[in-house]
């Protein structure tokens, strides 16, 4: 039985999530906001727009307090020598090997909000693949990039 | 063994302008129907002579600025009227050249040469449209001559050698793979459209004394009319098939494959055995019934074929019991095709089944709610489903060879499937299992490879855990 990878990602991840998840419900606000103004006008049923208030309570409901610190829990990696290790999925939970000569090249990416927490996520690339390890502290991310570009810097005996 | 630059021949401004109808085809197709309503006419008829005008004329620019020289170490092509692109393709870098004549070529002696370099970017690429046989020939010989593969030679005057191994297909096996092509299926929806195209083509006149005469038929008379437009389009299938694929030869080479197949249209192709990802044999619904099943590979880089989608064909079609042989003599890296594979447990079953059965089952509901009196419709298709979901569960498995490091994947989506995999050529694996999954020790397995179109990527569901460890030990490098 294979052990499940030991490194977790930064606690920070939560915030970033739900921060997202916020401004996510903001747009979801305006849309029904949008249709009890189409319903007041007779545009659509007023049950559409009481439709679209439960599912914008709900997902708000989820994707800020439940879903990010589930997925944070889940969210592992560890990086070998030879190859990545990744671990993630709420529901379904997914286990992936990446050989370290398999991996083409590693990117570091940090949009605004990420940026906000000092955070940044990390992307690895096969010729077929890519894997996102999505909340790193940015020097750890930055540290791992190095060392997994440092890593695949194997000899490629084809493709 | 010096050349000046030279042109491609003239023909090759036909080309450029099929190319280029080709190509604009979805755009003029608008055209083309307003042409054929009246009142337009008038305008539309200069827009086209205009269009065609531009064709012409940028066809004859295309030829007189397209200029091609083979140096010593080299291949030049410059090309271009106002932005002038010149690539210079190294000997060494060129993986493959391959002559492919179409039905116009083949009148006038003439061939396309295609280059081919390792990247999987088309644009690396380089092609002539239309050369000489005789010139294309020594483009080919020329650039070759460096490149430290030439087979071509060797197995003329080694009498000591094996001759290449070679396999060519026989016209009755074409015929059976024609038959059992499903082309039938495309041709039926073809002619429907033709069909039904028809009262905007024909004269109003003639299409309503047509329809009346077809009307007044007796009805077993328009029972056999249908029975031979199928039987008629069923044919044509099977010759669709036999030309395509007619004198199919694959030659094995020491580092690469060669095919050439086709009876109107010549087509070459060469297949470095550095760029096979996988092998794959394929037993669609209609063959495996009668045993028959055509065998593919996956490489990376290179042209899409049409048609066939990213996988290559080494055979058009070949009994499931030659494979072994067929493999053992063109391609023996992957000739270990396991006797028997691993199946999934019992326990996996519901979950083949709930798959297939999800969609009918709704219909069914739904056909019971809105117009029960056309149950038997979505009963037969919930029928099929299960049948369908059983085989499924029925074709998984896998065989994991440590010795030769090789991984043999097994499944069904409405054809059966099997995948010869190298441990070296998966890009990554992920295994993956649900709570209720975990419960019943089952999980699913994620293999992903390279080909020439993004990746493939294969989806074993609900294995034994224990066995989707192995598979994940084994490709561990730990």
């Amino acid at each position: 039985m294979r052990q499940p990878p030991k490194t977790m990602i930064a606690k920070d991840a939560i915030k970033a999530w739900q921060l997202r998840a916020a401004i996510m419900t903001i747009l979801f606000i305006a849309v029904t906001i949008g249709a009890f103004i189409l319903a007041y006008l007779e545009f659509i049923s007023i049950w559409i727009a009481y439709a679209i208030l439960a599912i914008t309570i709900i997902d708000a409901i989820l994707e800020i307090f439940i879903i990010p610190k589930l997925r944070w829990r889940r969210w592992r990696y560890e990086v070998f020598e030879q190859e990545i290790y990744i671990q993630r999925g709420i529901i379904v939970m997914k286990r992936t090997l990446v050989p370290m000569i398999r991996v083409q090249h590693v990117d570091t990416k940090q949009g605004p909000i990420l940026k906000k927490y000092g955070l940044a996520s990390l992307t690895i690339s096969t010729a077929a693949t890519t894997h996102e390890i999505p909340a790193l502290l940015e020097e750890e991310a930055a540290d791992l990039r190095d060392q997994i570009s440092e890593l695949a810097r194997v000899d490629q005996d084809d493709v | 063994m010096m050349s000046n630059p030279k042109r491609l021949h003239p023909t090759a401004m036909i080309f450029k302008m099929l190319e280029m109808i080709k190509d604009s085809i979805i755009g003029l197709l608008p055209l083309a129907v307003l042409i054929l309503r009246d009142g337009f006419f008038g305008y539309i008829f200069y827009i086209v002579i205009g269009i065609v005008a531009l064709m012409i004329t940028s066809s004859i620019i295309y030829w007189l600025r397209f200029t091609y020289e083979v140096t010593d170490d080299e291949i030049r092509i410059e090309q271009g009227l106002f932005i002038r692109k010149k690539r210079y393709i190294s000997k060494n870098r060129i993986q493959s050249i391959d002559l492919t004549q179409s039905v116009i070529h083949r009148i006038f002696g003439l061939t396309k040469v295609q280059i081919e370099t390792a990247g999987s970017d088309r644009d690396v690429d380089a092609s002539l449209s239309s050369v000489q046989m005789v010139e294309g020939e020594r483009i080919h010989d020329e650039l070759k001559s460096t490149n430290g593969v030439e087979n071509d030679e060797e197995e003329l005057d080694n009498f000591d050698f094996h001759p290449d191994p070679k396999r060519e297909v026989t016209t009755k096996r074409l015929v059976i793979a024609g038959s059992t092509s499903g082309s039938l299926g495309v041709l039926l929806g073809l002619f429907g459209f033709l069909f039904s195209q028809m009262e905007s083509i024909l004269p109003e006149s003639f299409y309503d004394e047509m329809f009346a005469f077809f009307l007044s038929l007796a009805i077993n008379v328009i029972v056999i009319l249908v029975i031979v437009v199928v039987l008629v389009l069923y044919l044509l299938g099977i010759l669709g098939t036999v030309i395509k694929y007619g004198k199919f030869t694959i030659t094995r080479y020491e580092n690469e494959l060669f095919i050439t197949r086709g009876l109107l249209e010549k087509k070459q192709m060469t297949i470095p055995l550095k760029r096979i990802q996988a092998v794959g044999i394929t037993e669609s619904i209609i063959r495996q019934p009668f045993g028959f099943c055509t065998v593919y590979v996956e490489i990376a880089g290179g042209e899409v074929q049409e048609g066939s989608g990213t996988k290559t064909l080494l055979f058009p079609i070949l009994k499931k019991t030659e494979v072994k042989s067929f493999l053992d003599d063109i391609l023996p890296e992957y000739a270990h095709i396991p006797e028997n594979m691993n199946p999934a447990p019992k326990r996996a079953l519901p979950y083949y089944l709930v798959r297939a059965l999800f969609i009918p089952v709704i219909a069914l509901i739904a056909t019971f709610i809105f117009i029960p009196e056309w149950y038997i419709i979505p009963v037969i298709v919930f029928i099929l489903g299960a049948i369908l979901g059983y085989l499924n569960y029925r074709a998984v498995g896998y065989h994991l060879d440590e010795e030769l490091n090789e991984l043999t994947l097994s499944y069904r989506r409405i054809g059966k499937e099997t995948v010869l995999l190298k441990h070296r050529r998966i890009q990554s694996i992920t295994k993956s299992k649900h709570i209720i999954q975990r419960k019943q020790n089952l999980a699913s397995i994620h293999v992903s490879l390279l080909n020439n179109f993004g990746g493939r990527h294969i989806f074993i569901n609900e294995l034994n855990l224990k066995d989707i460890h192995k598979i994940t030990d084994w490709y561990s490098l730990r």
